[in-house]
């Protein structure tokens, strides 16, 4: 065929691919609480709600840096993270930031691991293994206020160690008796010789939740108000699955998405708490205890000046509860709680 | 007897560079070994030298075969003679330091080194230069005396003058037969200058390629010779040893001298 | 048309103007970035102004960085300069960096050796020129294992990474040597190692130095991924803690800075090349 008709015949087809749906990215990273984001596009579910809206979504799997800086960059409509993440990084950046799923909190997941018999109170002053500014350095710092170790996190000495690595870091170092981590790493730290876990995350339940966020402006969106509503009934169809009579092969596959093996993927699950109901995700959100576990973070955050250098205070960066309760100044609400479509789920209307 | 080349055979790789040279050199001699480009003359060179070993025969140097080159042959190159990174003066000091060992300073050899620069042409103000810039005459000129202030019992040089133009170059050639009536050291010369290898030295060997490798193809004496010679003779000479030496004789008269 | 001609011969104020063009391109093109998105978002972090850049330096030049032992309160502008985050970073960086180099040059040595004695380079040629495939990083934990995670992993990173290319390099450097100049001195009277040191070292030394110089952003390369990977102080360590909050109006000044630090080892190792060697050409 001639290049002339050719052209003419790829002009006429092409407008039929350009006639597309409005097109939406969720970013996920390699965590028991999201890889069923993984699963979700595998299996088709993700593509079944998407064309029930009207609408086409993308997951796009990152290491955990980079995906939250693909979302405050706007590169990225929705990701997965942690409510201190979302706090810290595209609320203190300006973006206005809605978390419509509550996925789970981590229940022993996270952890803080000595070695030698060193106990809590005699970490300050040793090195700590640990990544710092993120939940890793939250929960220790917990860990000593909530024993009373209050003033002596000032004397805490932090290695900031890169997560890829700080488990062969720990193991192959005795001198250095101090990591916080999460699992997996966790999980490869456990089987070292004279290792223990002083405090983990299961001490602090409820208060580091894992969170699927969306940029707020999206969201006012009707394309983008569909698009909440699918990815939304998918996340709890495939909770449902997970839970389901076939759920040993559903979580198979979804370990499949990191490499990992039913066993241990089980095993992480046994300290994550997922709120595999709409319903019970809904309660964590309504709960008065979200709004102490939000003050604590922010808290945490601005004492690290994680909230950015020109934050006055920590009501600069405030945050709205489904209650229509604000902490911090109502003027500069950046990071909503917006139960909304786990409600639309609860109640089947999805 | 200085010299001895006994049957020496060279050979790479199934390639015959050398098939059997047997030379004898005495002391005091300036030979100058002559043949075209690729007869192995520099290899011939390069045995003396004992930089190159032969693969048959024997090559012996004041009655000694050698591992390796040392101070009983001076050496000077085509090119790359002098060491790019010192000096004019410290060039030409470097034997005699390195000789003496640590505990002889640059100031020990000043003046010898100023002195042996004098003879080959030089001034006190070149010392201070570097080789690089120097013209390649000028800087053949100090690799001489470099090699001279060693005293070396035998001198090999190697195509030494072939990169000058032909006004140094003659320049080059009357010191280079000046400075060995007074050393009285054993000189061995390698060109593909026939006239060069005809007026310079006392004995022309001729190297003759041939489809087996080179061998030596004419051994005449000349003493009497010199670039002021008679025209007449010099050209039959020349004419001589071409058309031993090399293939196609027809070209000979036309070589440029 | 002029561009395209090989013997062209710009004059020296277009070609002056020439060579900042894509800087002057770069930067307005940042700046009407940078503004579009600060108009929209006023909290914007991604891409800072250049007020946002330089209040930030100079705070990171004043100020200790946080959660820094507390000192006794610096009296003098000396003081407040050194406890500055930014100079203890720099410090820490660039005190692993020197060590570092100066490693490079028994490596020099080595590499000359193995060029110079055959046996020496039958031994360790085939090893170097194996090992300077291995892409260091990928030995992480292994380099944990045999020196720890302290100052030793950082630089031992650092030389496994660059040691073998300066290795070779110099068995190169060497091998160029002509052999004229080896022959000449042995009949000079020079011994093994007086013509190994006295003459091929000498001659090769400023093109050992040139090539250390282009190494030098390898082994920048090699010390940030260390300093990331895990460590308590350095430049690379306060980028990498930066990105957690996107700081990104303290690391763009910090790249920054970098570069210039670079660019001054540059310049003084060039200018010492220049002075140590006044007869080589290139």
């Amino acid at each position: 065929m001639s290049l002339g008709r050719f052209l003419i015949l790829l002009a006429v087809l092409a407008p039929g691919s350009f006639a597309q749906k409005p097109s939406f990215t969720v970013g996920w990273s390699v965590y028991v609480g999201w890889n069923p984001y993984y699963y979700m596009q595998k299996s088709g579910i993700l593509k079944k709600w998407a064309d029930k809206y009207g609408v086409a979504i993308k997951v796009q799997r990152f290491d955990y840096a980079p995906s939250l800086d693909a979302f405050v960059a706007k590169n990225i409509d929705a990701c997965a993270m942690t409510n201190m993440e979302a706090l810290d990084m595209p609320a203190a950046a300006g973006v206005d930031t809605s978390a419509i799923i509550v996925g789970d909190y981590s229940n022993g997941n996270d952890a803080v691991i000595t070695r030698g018999g060193v106990t809590l109170g005699q970490i300050p002053g040793r090195q700590v293994l640990i990544v710092e500014k993120t939940v890793s350095q939250y929960l220790i710092e917990r860990g000593m206020a909530m024993n009373g170790l209050d003033s002596q996190i000032k004397k805490i000495k932090y290695l900031n160690t890169s997560d890829a690595d700080i488990a062969s870091a720990f193991i192959t170092n005795p001198g250095k008796q101090v990591v916080v981590t999460w699992k997996p790493m966790v999980s490869q730290i456990a089987k070292a010789k004279d290792v223990r876990i002083v405090f983990n995350s299961s001490q602090i339940p409820g208060e580091i939740l894992d969170l699927l966020v969306v940029r707020t402006e999206v969201l006012k969106k009707p394309d983008g108000d569909k698009f909440a509503k699918a990815i939304t009934g998918a996340w709890y169809e495939v909770m449902g699955q997970m839970t389901g009579p076939a759920a040993d092969k559903t979580l198979t596959s979804i370990a499949e998405g990191s490499e990992d093996t039913l066993a241990s993927y089980k095993e992480q699950l046994s300290t994550t708490h997922m709120f595999y109901t709409p319903q019970s995700a809904v309660e964590q959100t309504t709960a008065p205890d979200l709004k102490k576990t939000m003050d604590l973070v922010r808290k945490f955050c601005f004492s690290h000046g994680l909230l950015g250098e020109k934050t006055a205070s920590a009501d600069d960066v405030a945050i709205q509860f489904p209650d229509a309760s604000v902490l911090g100044k109502p003027d500069r609400v950046r990071l909503r709680f917006n139960p909304a479509y786990m409600q639309m789920a609860a109640q089947g209307k999805l | 007897m200085s010299i001895q080349i006994q049957n020496a055979i060279v050979e790479y790789a199934s390639r015959r560079i050398l098939n059997g040279i047997d030379l004898e050199i005495d002391a005091g001699e300036f030979v100058s070994i002559v043949g075209e480009t690729g007869c192995g003359k520099s290899t011939l060179l390069r045995l003396i030298l004992a930089e190159e070993h032969p693969t048959e025969g024997r090559v012996l140097v004041r009655g000694r075969e050698r591992k390796r080159p040392d101070r009983t042959c001076g050496y000077v190159p085509q090119r790359y003679s002098l060491f790019p990174d010192k000096t004019v003066l410290d060039n030409v000091t470097f034997g005699p330091e390195v000789t003496a060992g640590r505990f002889f300073g640059r100031r020990g050899f000043r003046e010898e080194a100023l002195r042996y620069l004098r003879h080959t042409g030089l001034s006190e103000a070149d010392a201070k230069k570097y080789p690089h810039q120097l013209s390649g005459g000028m800087q053949q000129r100090v690799a001489i005396a470099q090699a001279l202030i060693m005293k070396p019992p035998v001198l090999l040089m190697d195509e030494a003058f072939s990169a000058l133009d032909p006004g140094t170059r003659r320049g080059m050639q009357r010191l280079m037969k000046d400075l060995w009536h007074e050393s009285g050291t054993t000189v061995v010369f390698v060109t593909h200058n026939t006239r060069e290898a005809v007026c310079l030295g006392t004995r022309v060997i001729a190297l003759k390629k041939n489809e087996r490798g080179s061998a030596v193809a004419l051994d005449m004496d000349v003493p009497h010779l010199d670039f002021d010679s008679d025209e007449d003779e010099l050209a039959r000479l020349i004419a001589d040893v071409e058309s031993s030496c090399w293939q196609g004789t027809a070209l000979a008269h036309l070589q440029p001298s | 048309m002029s561009l395209f001609r090989i013997d062209a011969q710009p004059a020296r104020v277009p070609s002056w103007v020439l060579s900042w063009f894509l800087f002057a391109a770069g930067i307005i093109a940042y700046f009407y970035a940078a503004e579009q998105r600060h108009r929209e978002n006023p909290d914007e972090r991604v891409m800072p102004t250049v007020t946002q850049m330089v209040r930030a330096f100079q705070e990171a030049a004043a100020k200790p960085a946080e959660g820094a032992e507390a000192q006794e309160a610096p009296q003098t502008l000396i003081q407040r300069v050194r406890g500055s985050m930014l100079a203890t970073d720099t410090i820490a960086t660039a005190r692993r960096f020197l060590i570092s180099v100066a490693l490079l040059f028994p490596a020099v040595l080595l590499g000359l050796h193995m060029a110079m004695f055959p046996y020496m380079g039958a031994f360790f040629l085939r090893f170097f020129q194996f090992f300077d495939k291995i892409v260091a990083l990928s030995l992480l934990p292994i380099l944990f294992i045999a020196f720890g995670i302290d100052e030793l992993s950082k630089i031992m990173l650092i030389v496994i990474g660059v040691a073998p290319t300066v290795i070779l390099d110099t068995v190169n450097l060497t091998k160029s040597v002509p052999r004229e100049q080896i022959v000449k001195g042995f009949t000079l009277g020079a011994g093994d190692f007086a013509i190994a040191y006295r003459i091929v070292l000498k001659q090769i030394f400023p093109r050992v130095l040139n090539s250390i110089r282009l190494n030098l952003k390898a082994v920048m390369l090699f010390l940030f991924a260390g300093e990331m990977i895990a460590s308590t102080d350095g430049l690379a360590y306060r980028i990498a803690l930066l990105r957690r909050h996107m700081g990104m109006d303290t690391i763009l000044p910090y790249v920054l800075w970098v570069a210039l630090l670079l660019f001054a080892v540059d310049l003084g190792m060039s200018t010492l090349n220049k002075k140590l060697h006044p007869w080589f050409q290139e």
